[in-house]
């Protein structure tokens, strides 16, 4: 009888390790950098979102920009896929290369602003081969995390108001 | 040690090791080879997300533009219907529309009524499962910063994001869409109370821009339609968004710019919306019928 309450015990704490060990909620808000201009102030961005990214697995994403407001992305990953992550941000009506980060040494990071409202689709891929420098990494999956921050743009700059 | 303690840790370095990455990962460690990538994998399918701004971002842009003095509260939904709302399509939305009201008496110093609308926030929370994320202590952060707008847009911005994190981590997706839903909603409803017409006006320019939120918001209601209170709402904001379709888009000629040296890169291109004043009177009416029919008030 003790051998089955012990096994029990065993099971439950298991189970409830598990169901924790998948998530990547909150990775971006951990681990992306946060801007930190002097006097700018960056504000978190509800369409941030993180997930769990395999090896050559793309996830798009699509938000809304507004005009008259800076945006700042930033991508961020587990260490070993750190310098791996590449995206690229298109106009989601037109299907126009906005930004490509492979043709910008891979910065992690993009401020803009946009003259016109859109939608922006953000497409971030974990290229294949990406775990080949550590020979111990036991897992071609990694947390993947997308910070958007905002700031209303300084009236010096282009905003429209 | 005994054959029960034995037994535990034996069972938790097992489970450790294969949450390490199963088996055959396992192998590749003690072989020391790295990760095979001659054989083509098959990519994952790719997968869409579809973003929606927080409330607190349009109501933050309506004070900047002009709204700065306003303490009308006469229009939000009243803490005293929330006992109306009895099912859990009902209290999802109001949740997100009492959400956002927290939301606009922060951000607008309105002091007192937030701590009311925290108060009804939490009831609600509690009742849709989001009680954990709306602890009672952030109730004594807002009164400690009661005439600080800033400090309360802060606090009532965290309260939307954890509650957000909150049925996003325990897979209640179509609560989520909901609550998305009726906060997305109420902003604008807000807005509608606060701006008449006017050419050029910012604020109906940026009622205009809606359109594209509606859309993403529309897309991401899809994903969780399965659930019928869902697929309600879904059909209600096509309705919307058919009104929204009414709005002309030309293209901007502006390319993108900026001088060298400059940390901000700016994007060209894209559409511009023109926004007529029928079309928005049309739009003000139907958002104030929907926006009133889950709110159960006239």
């Amino acid at each position: 009888m003790k051998y089955f309450i012990t096994l029990f015990i065993v099971a439950v704490i298991s189970s409830s390790l598990f169901s924790q060990a998948g998530v990547c909620g909150n990775f971006h808000k951990k681990y992306c950098v946060l801007g930190n201009d002097k006097g700018a102030k960056w504000q978190y961005n509800a369409q941030s979102k993180s997930g769990l990214f395999n090896q050559g697995m793309v996830s798009k994403l699509r938000c809304v920009i507004y005009k008259g407001m800076d945006y700042r992305i930033s991508v961020c990953c587990e260490t070993v896929l750190g310098d791996k992550v590449s995206y690229k941000i298109f106009d989601s009506r037109t299907n126009e290369l906005l930004f490509d980060n492979s043709t910008s040494e891979d910065t992690q990071s993009f401020e803009f602003q946009s003259v016109s409202t859109r939608q922006l689709i953000i497409e971030v891929v974990v290229p294949q081969g990406a775990t080949e420098k550590d020979k111990h990494k036991a897992t071609d999956a990694a947390c993947v995390g997308l910070l958007i921050e905002h700031k209303i743009t300084d009236k010096q700059g282009f905003s429209a108001y | 040690m005994n054959k029960s303690t034995l037994l535990f840790f034996s069972a938790i370095t097992a489970f450790t090791f294969s949450n390490c990455g199963g088996g055959e990962k396992s192998e590749e460690i003690e072989t020391g080879d790295s990760v095979k990538t001659e054989e083509p994998k098959v990519n994952p399918v790719s997968e869409t997300f579809f973003q929606v701004p927080s409330p607190g971002e349009m109501l933050t842009f309506i004070k900047m533009v002009g709204g700065k003095n306003n303490k009308n509260t006469t229009f939000l939904n009243s803490p005293a219907n929330e006992k109306n709302y009895t099912d859990n399509k009902s209290k999802s939305i109001n949740f997100g529309i009492y959400s956002c009201d927290l939301s606009y008496c922060s951000i607008f110093g309105i002091g007192s009524e937030s701590l009311k609308y925290f108060k009804t926030v939490k009831t609600m929370g509690d009742q849709i499962g989001v009680s954990t994320a709306i602890k009672p202590e952030v109730l004594k952060r807002l009164e400690s910063n009661i005439g600080v707008s800033d400090s309360l847009a802060v606090i009532t911005d965290d309260v939307y994001f954890s509650s957000f994190e909150a049925l996003e981590d325990s897979k209640q997706g179509p609560t989520l869409a909901l609550v998305v839903a009726g906060g997305w909603l109420e902003s604008i409803f807000i807005a509608t109370n606060l701006a008449k017409f006017e050419e050029k006006s910012p604020v109906v320019e940026r009622l205009a821009d809606q359109k594209y939120t509606l859309e993403n918001l529309v897309e991401f209601l899809k994903k969780h339609e399965s659930d019928a209170n869902v697929a309600s709402v879904k059909a209600d904001f096509e309705g919307l968004l058919a009104e929204f379709n009414k709005i002309s888009e030309k293209d901007v000629t502006a390319t993108a710019s900026g001088k060298e040296g400059d940390k901000t890169a700016m994007l060209g291109g894209g559409k511009q919306l023109f926004i007529t004043k029928e079309v928005y009177e049309t739009i003000v009416g139907k958002i104030k019928t929907l926006r009133n029919s889950y709110t159960l008030t006239k």
